[in-house]
């Protein structure tokens, strides 16, 4: 052979040597320099996370504005949940964050506990329902705006329960077990994938379910739980489980939580697999134009059948938030003021991103609302009086807490680990990413 | 050495007088000078993409580093913490299983399709494209996407089970115990690079081997096993270094497949996955930069004892 021994040593080595290097250097700070930042005072780029109905209403209400104030140039940048929190990660990293941002309360902690987030208090929150500004204040400072109220839903498919021949029961007084007790038989005889989708290993679920024992998810920077909490609500899991209520294992972890679920279009709700999901308010207009069916909005259950005493609470849908980098914050405020005051802004997104915080822009959308958007209101407006106190934002690292209770939750689901390990091991987790 | 070179150390050798030599000495300095001209592209190239942000991981490894804010020096904490972190170590094993079964059985499947084709068959070229192209394909995300439709509980791979009278509801790629496997089953079908290289030494072992060897009345095994291995293995050698380091960095298919998450319950939790997460979804790019020089450590010392091993099997017609 043509090749000598040495000569091939040192090529292979030396490819060897780049090859390796590779890895480290894809991740080395400040080497991605992709993404749009804003270019100078007078363009912005604007970031959300949505739906179709959603994308088309941003771009609306952008053009609408941009119309009305000529010079302002805005982009937008929509997305996909489960992929935008990495994408805003690496921007920001990479000094490349968009001016404006939808932000969620479970990430809103992250940034601006960071100091990666704009003082907003120049934006009028003064019509703003009393409550609903503090959401986005974090450490006393307001990062993000309010952009609209939502509550945690079960989001009922009446066809399936007609086709089961069940009755779709009074979310007054049922409770978590009669809840799964529905579930199972509405699984069973309407031939459902799921009864009740969306519930093992969802943050939010824990959450009600803690709340109504007198805990919470999160206490100041800590966790408001022990293992022990854990341990009873996957044993639960495990029990409705083998109920038939939630799905079997393997579509339960087909169907993913948090980073990893399906799309909204390809949900097991949505085409028609599960009778109930657990999902927020605001998304029954969405699930409506992609399922092409008019679901319903039941209550989360109690444990004590008593609806009054769920601890429920007003969750900011989303708030918006602007990079503490944008070369221009007079231009920001002004966008988001005009965004959550205005006619023009409110007109176009009526009740998509959650029931509006203005009380003004409330009064004058409501005639305006599609049948599931009055749905919604009506559904905000009923639950006032089982709502309990508002819970704190996740602090920094709390943010996956659905993916990391997810994970430990199929694990048990799987055999691959007991409930009472799990629990310990969630705990262990969380702890160690809050800290740092 | 080039021609230029090659000339200028003649004239040297050449010059007898003083003047004589000063003159080829500029001369070569100006070969020189050219030389580093003609590799600058090159050296910039390595010390900005490469040397530059290599050396600032090291320094970030020993940080608290937000991404947003300015980084913490804090020792080898982050070391130390790697000792007690079961997701690293879940993550270390499952990039072990899949680089130790996937390159193995990826380059004898290389192997066996290149020596089929070089048994000269007609339309080489084409069948050569067809079987290049996973290679292309194999890495991207489309791919990956497909891979995630064809083994998903309703997926091609579950519609064949049932047409030949199997009922299979497994999901493939949401069951821990088999989505690993339809990662390595994606590695494995990109053949094609290893399969290219493998073809091109084939072409190079000379066919009088073959003759002599077909005279005496070898058969086709002992033609394979004393002619074509041996002299194929520093070929073999090359593609299995460089499909290790490859495996090992091993990121689409797993992010792509999982979502993301390196589920279900971790098992497909590459390493390059799990360092990603801490870097970009939990803010955490010290910790991510330590893992990422565990990481060239790990590889080094892999093609450290593939060198060392390969005294033993690799032979060099020299």
């Amino acid at each position: 052979m043509a090749l000598s021994r040495r000569r091939f040593l040192l090529g292979a080595g030396g490819l060897a040597a780049v090859a390796t290097s590779g890895g480290l250097v894809g991740c080395a700070p400040g080497s991605s320099q992709a993404g749009g930042g804003g270019a100078g005072s007078g363009a912005l780029a604007l970031a959300w996370w949505g739906n179709p109905t959603r994308n088309k209403n941003t771009q609306d209400e952008i053009d609408a504005y941009m119309k009305a104030n000529a010079g302002v140039k805005i982009t937008g940048q929509p997305g996909d949940f489960a992929s935008y929190w990495d994408k805003l990660a690496t921007q920001t990293a990479g000094g490349t964050a968009p001016d404006i941002i939808q932000m969620d309360m479970a990430y809103i902690a992250e940034y601006g506990g960071r100091d990666a987030l704009l003082d907003l208090s120049g934006v009028d929150t003064s019509k703003f329902v009393e409550g609903t500004v503090d959401s986005g204040k974090i450490n006393g400072k307001l990062v993000g705006i309010n952009a609209g109220i939502n509550s945690l839903v079960i989001m009922t498919n009446p066809e399936i329960f007609d086709k089961a021949g069940v009755k779709v029961p009074d979310d007054m007084t049922w409770t978590w077990d009669s809840a799964m007790e529905v579930a199972a038989e509405v699984a069973k005889k309407g031939s459902a994938t799921f009864g009740l989708a969306g519930i093992v290993g969802s943050g939010a679920g824990l959450g009600t379910w803690l709340r109504q024992q007198g805990k919470e998810l999160f206490v100041d920077t800590s966790l408001g739980f022990d293992a022990s909490d854990v341990q009873a609500y996957l044993e639960s899991m495990v029990k409705y489980q083998k109920l038939g209520a939630v799905g079997s294992v393997q579509d339960i972890s087909a169907e993913g939580l948090g980073s990893s679920a399906k799309p909204l279009a390809q949900s097991a709700f949505v085409v028609g697999k599960a009778a109930m999901t657990v999902s927020n308010s605001n998304q029954l207009e969405a699930i409506n134009a992609a399922s092409g069916t008019e679901m319903e909005l039941l209550r989360l259950p109690s444990l004590a059948g008593k609806a009054t005493e769920r601890k429920a609470w007003y969750k900011a849908s989303m708030l918006w938030s602007a990079s503490a980098k944008t070369k221009d914050p007079d231009a920001v405020v002004k966008w988001i003021n005009w965004w959550s005051n205005t006619q023009d802004a409110q007109g176009i997104d009526k009740a998509e991103r959650g029931i509006p915080c203005n009380t003004d822009m409330q009064a004058f959308v409501k005639p305006q609302l599609s049948k599931a958007q009055q749905q919604v209101a009506k559904y905000i407006e009923d639950i006032k009086p089982e709502l309990g106190t508002t819970p704190i934002a996740p602090p920094p690292g709390g943010g996956k807490l659905d993916d990391v209770l997810f994970r430990y939750a199929t694990d048990v689901l799987f055999g691959k680990s007991n409930p009472a390990d799990a629990a310990k091991g969630f705990v262990d987790e969380m702890k160690s990413d809050l800290q740092t | 050495m080039s021609a230029i070179s090659e000339l200028s150390s003649l004239r040297r050798s050449r010059a007898k007088t003083p003047e004589e030599k000063r003159l080829a000495a500029k001369e070569a300095g100006r070969d020189n000078k050219a030389g580093y001209l003609f590799l600058l592209p090159w050296l910039i190239g390595l010390v900005v993409i490469t040397l530059g942000p290599m050396i600032a991981s090291l320094y970030l490894s020993f940080t608290n580093y937000s991404l947003i804010q300015a980084p913490k020096w804090i020792g080898i904490e982050n070391y130390t913490r790697m000792l007690s972190d079961q997701r690293l170590h879940t993550a270390l094993w499952n990039t072990f299983l899949y680089v130790v079964v996937s390159t193995p059985v990826q380059l004898a499947v290389a192997l066996a399709i290149a020596v089929l084709l070089n048994e000269g068959m007609k339309g080489l070229a084409f069948y050569r494209s067809v079987f290049y192209l996973p290679s292309m394909l194999g890495s991207s995300v489309a791919i990956a996407v497909l891979w995630r439709q064809i083994f998903g509980t309703e997926g091609l791979v579950n519609q064949v089970l049932q047409a030949v009278g199997i009922h299979s509801t497994i999901g493939w790629i949401s069951d821990p115990s088999y989505a690993l496997w339809t990662i390595v089953l994606l590695h494995v079908w990109t053949f094609g690079s290893p399969m290219v290289i493998f073809l091109a030494g084939l072409r190079q072992i000379p066919t009088m081997y073959y003759e002599a060897a077909a005279v005496d009345g070898a058969s086709w095994r002992t033609r394979f096993t004393k002619i074509t291995l041996p002299l194929l293995s520093p070929i073999i050698f090359f593609n299995l270094v460089l499909q290790i380091i490859n495996a090992f960095q091993a990121f689409t298919q797993a992010f792509v497949v999982s979502g993301g998450t390196g589920g279900p319950s971790d098992s497909t939790l590459f390493y390059s996955l799990y360092l990603y997460q801490r870097g970009f979804g939990q803010f955490q790019m010290g910790y991510a930069s330590a893992m990422a020089w565990l990481l060239v450590l790990i590889v080094g010392a892999f093609t450290a004892i593939n060198f060392f091993a390969s005294k033993y099997w690799v032979f060099y017609g020299d």
